[in-house]
């Protein structure tokens, strides 16, 4: 308790009077932990600690998920996918209220045993998120997946999405701190690109209070010294290279890909899909989908949050129309989307 | 057409709401208006407490007890918070056609055992069975009736007052949610669904204890925030000394759950005066109930609302939830 007084104190001490430092998290275990733990009401009033893009079911495009609905709906599919994926709501429902033939999984490898169980069935798995969720399923691809199972690949990459954000003036970031289980996996050295182009000091945390306490302090010594740089505070787990075999089949199965975020648009490479190698496993193509057109949700404004261009608490219907209960955007339905963290916290 | 919600149930706002837009509307009375977990009547110069509680839990049976222990703990706990001693129940039940006499027998035995632990006699009843799909198993009524040792109006409680609670909180929640399919966790989390008598009655005698209630739906955080919403007083809650159970934090934190929003059915939160705190706690402490007792915060004047200062010094508003995370939680 006396270091973390400390630590606070010395936060405290490096803000800069006369001007407004604005350090993103684009992780929503972070948010969790920030929201939670009251942290914001310690900072001093002129440093602002954004949510970001940390929540992969917020930014999955609607055309996925309406096609992953209608794929449920084939007799002789069965679709399985993450459990926040089912709530989330689209122009046509959610899988859960629309669609026919579907499971929740918490791996990949749950995936592998219903297919495996359901020999005259296909079974479609809706794989999304960021990094960490990549490597598993490269991992049942490297294993050999069976015959009858497919990938729909909705999987995005965050070192991307925080390259769009650093270009925006108007959201202004001062400082990144980066997610410490995507981290474990791309590396430390991932997030270089951000000191050595931009000057952005980028520091890598771990889930405790104290420990993104320690991140947030380094990132301000950073900008007070100017000596910008990737820094890692999360060294038990996240080495500078990551994990280089998880990288590897990644990149044997995966290549960047031009993508949807739902409520921001078209990002050039900032998505994965299957390579042309393995289409016999990718159900884009088996199963011919196409790109739905995206429906405005009235009133939800996750993008903008999302783009740390506001905070939940903007939204005129956030906590009334829009509550974990009756969700009117994705922000709201998984445990990653700030909306869903702030409403709790 | 304003229609019922699933949140008018939480026992949070919503509930609230409900109560004084239009229950009250039609019902006010001078017994009802404080809205407390019993209301006192004087039958004959008798101070007697009257409470009545529904039980409609999914599902019916759980870890650590089922619907029969939890309308019997429910209903006595709610006298006993009122500072009265539990004394006769009435006992209600809608059981949907098609529902397995074993499992009935099963109900019947946990409510036969609990009454006889918590010295209340059931006195009356009544059976209505309802078409198949019209109900979801059994729905338990129950009504119970005590002599008040010491009545407990919220207009005892006042600034500078401790806040107690006598173990640690969220187990029912988290033991029930855990206990429905929804999600793939497996933890020994057990309900902590028990009858406060022999944890309460001696917490009685003492002058110093104000008012007590037993934090279900909505948990710690919803009973607060009535608390505070009722008498105008801020109060603070210091979550290092909230005690929570370790498995129950770390499942909380895996569902994004916050443990004082979770139900409890064997705790009871107390404001007592400062200089009795700590005697209280000593005795809660002895039983068994009240083995993790703390004071875990403090009723203050100089702001309104309850804050919560976390671990780090942080500050958090824990305010009433438009609805509850898990409805049909007892
Ligand atoms: S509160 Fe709901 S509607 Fe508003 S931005 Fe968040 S998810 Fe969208």
């Amino acid at each position: 308790m006396e270091k973390i007084k400390d630590i606070i104190k010395l936060i405290h001490s490096l803000v800069p009077e006369n001007r407004r430092i604005r350090i993103m998290n684009v992780c929503g275990s972070h948010e969790h932990t920030i929201a939670f733990s009251g942290m914001r009401s310690l900072m001093p009033n002129n440093l602002e600690i954004i949510p970001g893009p940390g929540c992969p079911v917020c930014v999955c495009p609607e055309s996925d998920i309406i096609n992953a609905i209608n794929l449920s709906r084939k007799d002789d599919v069965i679709l399985v996918t993450y459990g926040d994926m089912l709530r989330v709501p689209t122009q046509k429902g959610s899988i859960r209220a629309e669609g026919k033939n579907f499971r929740m999984i918490t791996s990949p490898f749950e995936a592998m045993n219903i297919a495996k169980s359901n020999p005259d069935k296909k079974t479609v798995f809706f794989s999304i998120g960021f990094e960490t969720t990549t490597a598993p399923t490269a991992a049942i691809l490297e294993m050999g997946i069976p015959e009858n199972l497919f990938i729909l690949s909705s999987h995005r990459l965050t070192p991307t999405i925080m390259e769009i954000l650093v270009k925006d003036a108007e959201i202004g970031i001062d400082g990144f701190i980066a997610p410490g289980h995507v981290s474990a996996i791309v590396g430390s050295n991932a997030w270089n690109v951000f000191s050595e182009k931009y000057g952005i000091p980028t520091v890598v945390a771990g889930f405790e209070a104290e420990n993104l306490l320690f991140g947030i302090m380094e990132i301000l010594q950073q900008l007070k010294n100017g000596n910008v740089q990737t820094g890692n505070v999360y060294k038990g787990v996240v080495r500078p290279e990551g994990n280089v075999q998880a990288q590897k089949i990644m990149a044997k199965f995966f290549e960047a890909a031009d993508v949807n975020w739902r409520g921001i648009g078209h990002i050039p490479g900032s998505g994965l899909e299957l390579r042309a190698k393995y289409a016999d496993k990718d159900a884009r193509k088996v199963f011919r989908l196409e790109e739905i057109k995206e429906a405005k949700i009235p009133g939800c404004i996750c993008g903008t949050i999302i783009l740390g261009k506001a905070y939940p608490s903007a939204c005129k219907l956030f906590k009334k129309a829009c509550t974990p209960k009756t969700p009117k955007g994705p922000c709201m339905v998984s445990m990653e989307g700030a909306c869903n963290i702030w409403y709790k916290a | 057409m304003k229609k019922i919600e699933i949140g008018h149930g939480s026992g949070g706002r919503l509930t609230r709401e409900l109560i004084e837009r239009l229950f009250l509307k039609y019902l006010r009375s001078e017994e009802l208006k404080p809205l407390e977990d019993a209301a006192y009547i004087n039958l004959r110069d008798q101070n007697i407490a009257i409470t009545t509680d529904s039980y409609v839990v999914r599902p019916l049976f759980f870890p650590g007890g089922n619907i029969g222990k939890l309308a019997i703990c429910g209903t006595v706990n709610d006298l006993l918070v009122s500072g009265a001693m539990p004394g006769y129940l009435a006992i209600g039940f809608i059981l949907e056609e098609g529902f397995p006499l074993d499992s009935l027998e099963d109900i019947l035995k946990s409510i036969k055992e609990t009454a006889q632990y918590a010295g209340v006699s059931i006195v009356t009843g009544d059976t209505k069975v309802v078409e198949k799909y019209k109900c979801d198993g059994v729905y338990i009524n129950t009504t119970g009736v005590g002599e008040v040792i010491k009545p407990l109006p919220v207009s005892n409680v006042s600034p500078g007052d401790a806040v107690i609670i006598t173990g640690t909180v969220g187990d029912h929640g988290m033991a029930v949610a855990l206990s429905r399919d929804e999600f793939d966790i497996k933890a020994a989390v057990e309900s902590d669904c028990a009858a406060l008598n022999e944890l309460l009655m001696p917490i009685m005698e003492i002058d110093g204890l104000k008012w007590m209630r037993d934090p279900t739906r909505g948990g710690v955080a919803t009973a607060l925030a009535d608390l505070s919403e009722s008498t105008g007083f801020g109060i603070e809650i210091f979550e290092d000394k909230v005690p929570v159970r370790e498995d129950v934090r770390f499942i909380s934190d895996m569902l994004g759950y916050d443990p004082l929003y979770l139900a409890n059915e064997g705790k009871a939160i107390l404001i007592a005066s400062r200089e009795s705190a700590d005697r209280i706690v000593a005795i809660l402490k002895k039983h068994p109930l009240g083995h993790n007792a703390e004071v875990i915060g403090n009723i203050s004047a100089k702001f309104r609302k309850v804050k919560l200062r976390t671990k780090i010094g942080g500050e958090r508003l824990l305010d009433m939830l438009e609805e509850d995370m898990l409805p049909r939680i007892c």
